[in-house]
């Protein structure tokens, strides 16, 4: 099945095509290099951005993948969660080319496709199947989102722990603004924490003991952050404080993550489940993958990534992935396009 | 439960009443009031199920005079002043208790909120009955403010109004603040909440934990929630990364009566969230990532305001001269929230403009 897959949800203007779950072409036009002139993301300025670019990236992914529209069998387009006015543009696309080419939409989830990401395949695999991987856990790690589910199947997730303030990813890019590295921040703030010292400044642990409520919390570590910062701006900040204050941050943002896994794990280890999925932008991150390898080895459980940096962050072939496994899992559902709204607000459990 | 009309209402049935361990409601210079026996435990437990409080939220109480509350509390220099100035009238102070009232009055450190209303009916209850008695507002906890009867009683469960032993209706109240609540027992004196009584020009209150910071997000919105459905109500806040403009938010929603949980809108840019039943409608906005104020028309600010929303929007600083500019339209409350001196400290100041 070939898919064109939109994805406007927030920053990134993408689209892609995929076959079954294979990645054929994924392209991706970040604003984030425009956004970095005004320091945060403009939203009448994203909108247009994604209406003046749309085309053109629709067009280099069938190009990309030497194909085109009269091949595609659907199109898959993420509704939610996300900006609304910036998911408005991918889904009128969406729309018109259905209309145009008589095909079948369908919505997809944002989250979900984080979600599934690791599915993605690189080349055509006839032997692929995906289902040996279920049931398993799947982490989602993002600017939007921090979650942490149990995947009985595709479509069928159990909420386990989601943050209760703000997102990791956010909490990164945060932590770099107050560092002065920019915005998003979140890639410079790993490249100054390989070269601090681990634990050089006593930052709390968020909800330490407190795992068992199965929360993820970053605003009371991001104002001992702020409290640090404005103390070490007195005496003048340098290039070592900053690397040493960005280490033992992210040391400690991970940690949480690791410890509320962890408490879950060591009392609910469910049985014939072996591997866990983990998607999102904070996904690409070396020393949190690393952190979790470490704490899955101890429960025999395997890490799945995705194979390529493109498919971390935001991007539309996770979406065309998820869409195809969606449809072949699902009974074929008929979406009708005048029903297939932005959902900004959606949530990994909602009906689309 | 009983309803008599406070004309036909004899002070002694009061008193009966809450001698024998029961909980009146009754009209102050405020609002309506739960009342109970201040030293007697099995009462003070059926407020704390009345009220539907969580275990450890003390409650201040109503004395008739100085040299009563003095039977009760530790009166320093400061307090004093503000006795002889203040009181009786709409305020509260707290002060180092004697533990001589029941468990869950005093607050968990000990310190006691004594207040002597400015009103004469529930001053000669108090005179008769002899000892102080709770003086809580009748509402349930983050309920509509009581300033008649049917706002109390709608919004209680059938449970919750077999507690009530007598109710003393003196029809609709002006709609006056609760009282200020001030805490004398710091080394600074601290404003907890901000009624009519004023120490400085600007409003201003001091948060201790985030519950607190929660609590007043509540005070707020009951103080405005009358305007819902003929002008938008927009909280506009203003304060340092981690001050807690989120958990201010979280307490706004939880008053609201919005049972989701609030996250950070920074990523998204916005998150709307709906109570149950569908009365009211939060729409919660970050303009962190925003550089001018224009970019707040991109996600429809203007029609956001002629729909009547409640709004909540954090680093408002950054497009202030946009919000401004719905001041006719809407009411806006600017919300200050900075850091205290001490860790969990925080200070916050509110104005309208």
């Amino acid at each position: 099945m070939k898919i064109l897959a939109i994805d406007t949800s927030c920053d990134e203007t993408a689209a892609a095509v995929t076959e079954n779950e294979t990645v054929v072409s994924n392209v991706i036009w970040s604003q984030a290099s425009l956004h970095a002139k005004f320091g945060g993301v403009v939203p009448s300025l994203a909108q247009r951005q994604h209406e003046e670019r749309i085309d053109w990236v629709i067009n280099r992914a069938l190009k990309n993948a030497k194909t085109q529209m009269i091949n595609v069998d659907a199109i898959a387009v993420t509704v939610g969660p996300g900006l609304g006015i910036a998911l408005g543009v991918g889904i009128n696309k969406a729309k018109d080319l259905a209309k145009k080419y008589k095909l079948l939409i369908i919505p997809i989830n944002h989250v979900e496709s984080h979600l599934l990401s690791p599915l993605a395949q690189s080349k055509t695999n006839t032997n692929f199947s995906h289902n040996k991987y279920f049931p398993a856990y799947g982490l989602v790690v993002s600017g939007g989102n921090t979650l942490f589910v149990y995947i009985k199947g595709v479509g069928e997730y159990e909420v386990l722990a989601q943050t209760v303030d703000d997102a990791l990813g956010e909490a990164l890019d945060k932590a770099a603004r107050m560092l002065g590295l920019g915005y998003p921040g979140g890639a410079v703030l790993e490249k100054f924490a390989k070269q601090g010292k681990a634990n050089s400044y006593p930052l709390p642990i968020p909800m330490i003991g407190q795992e068992k409520r199965m929360e993820f919390s970053y605003s009371g570590l991001k104002t001992a952050l702020w409290r640090l910062v404005e103390k070490e701006k007195q005496e003048g900040l340098n290039k070592e404080i900053i690397a040493n204050l960005a280490t033992s941050y992210q040391n400690v943002a991970f940690e949480h993550i690791i410890r509320v896994l962890n408490y879950y794990l060591s009392h609910n280890l469910l049985p014939n489940t072996n591997y866990l999925f983990l998607g999102g932008g904070v996904g690409a991150n070396t020393l949190l993958r690393k952190k979790l390898r470490v704490l899955l080895k101890s429960y025999n459980l395997k890490l799945i990534t995705p194979y390529s940096k493109r498919l971390y962050g935001d991007n539309a072939a996770m979406v065309g992935v998820s869409a195809y496994l969606k449809n072949k899992n699902t009974k074929v559902i008929n979406y009708k396009i005048e029903e297939i709204d932005r959902k900004p607000d959606l949530n990994i459990n909602q009906d689309i | 439960m009983n309803i008599v009309k406070i004309k036909d209402v004899k002070n002694e049935l009061v008193v009966e009443v809450l001698q024998k361990g029961g909980l009146v409601i009754m009209p102050t210079e405020t609002l309506y009031g739960a009342f109970v026996d201040a030293t007697n435990p099995q009462a003070v437990e059926k407020l704390t199920k009345y009220k539907a409080r969580p275990f450890g939220k003390p409650y201040s109480v109503a004395v008739l005079d100085q040299k009563m509350a003095e039977e009760y509390v530790k009166l320093n220099e400061i307090a004093k002043n503000l006795y002889k100035n203040f009181l009786p009238g709409p305020l509260t102070v707290v002060s180092q208790g004697k533990h001589r009232v029941a468990i869950g009055v005093e607050s968990e450190t000990g310190t006691l909120g004594i207040r002597i209303p400015d009103y004469t009916f529930v001053l000669d209850i108090v005179k008769k009955f002899g000892k102080p008695i709770t003086a809580t507002s009748a509402n349930a906890n983050c309920k509509k403010r009581p300033y008649k009867i049917s706002d109390i009683l709608d919004n209680l469960s059938e449970r919750q109004k077999s507690l009530i032993d007598l109710i003393v209706d003196a029809g609709e109240l002006p709609r006056n603040e609760p009282s200020t609540v001030i805490d004398t027992t710091l080394d600074d004196v601290a404003i907890l909440r901000q009624g009519v009584v004023k120490l400085n020009s600007e409003n201003f209150i001091l948060s201790m934990s985030s519950e607190n910071t929660q609590n007043f997000a509540k005070e707020l919105w009951q103080k405005y929630e009358i305007h819902t459905g003929s002008r938008a109500i927009v909280f506009a806040l203003d304060g340092p990364m981690g001050a807690g403009k989120t958990v201010f938010t979280k307490g706004l929603a939880k008053a609201m009566g919005i049972k989701e949980e609030i996250t950070s809108p920074t990523y998204d840019l916005e998150h709307s969230y709906n109570t149950l039943p569908n009365t009211y409608y939060l729409i919660h906005i970050d303009a962190w990532r925003m550089e001018n104020s224009k970019e707040l028309q991109g996600i429809n600010f203007a029609k956001k305001i002629t729909d009547k929303s409640i709004i909540a929007i954090e680093w408002a600083d950054r497009v202030s001269d946009e919000i401004r500019k719905y001041s006719e339209d809407a009411i806006i409350v600017w919300v200050k929230i900075n850091y205290g001196k001490k860790e969990n400290e925080r200070n916050l100041t509110w104005d309208i403009v």
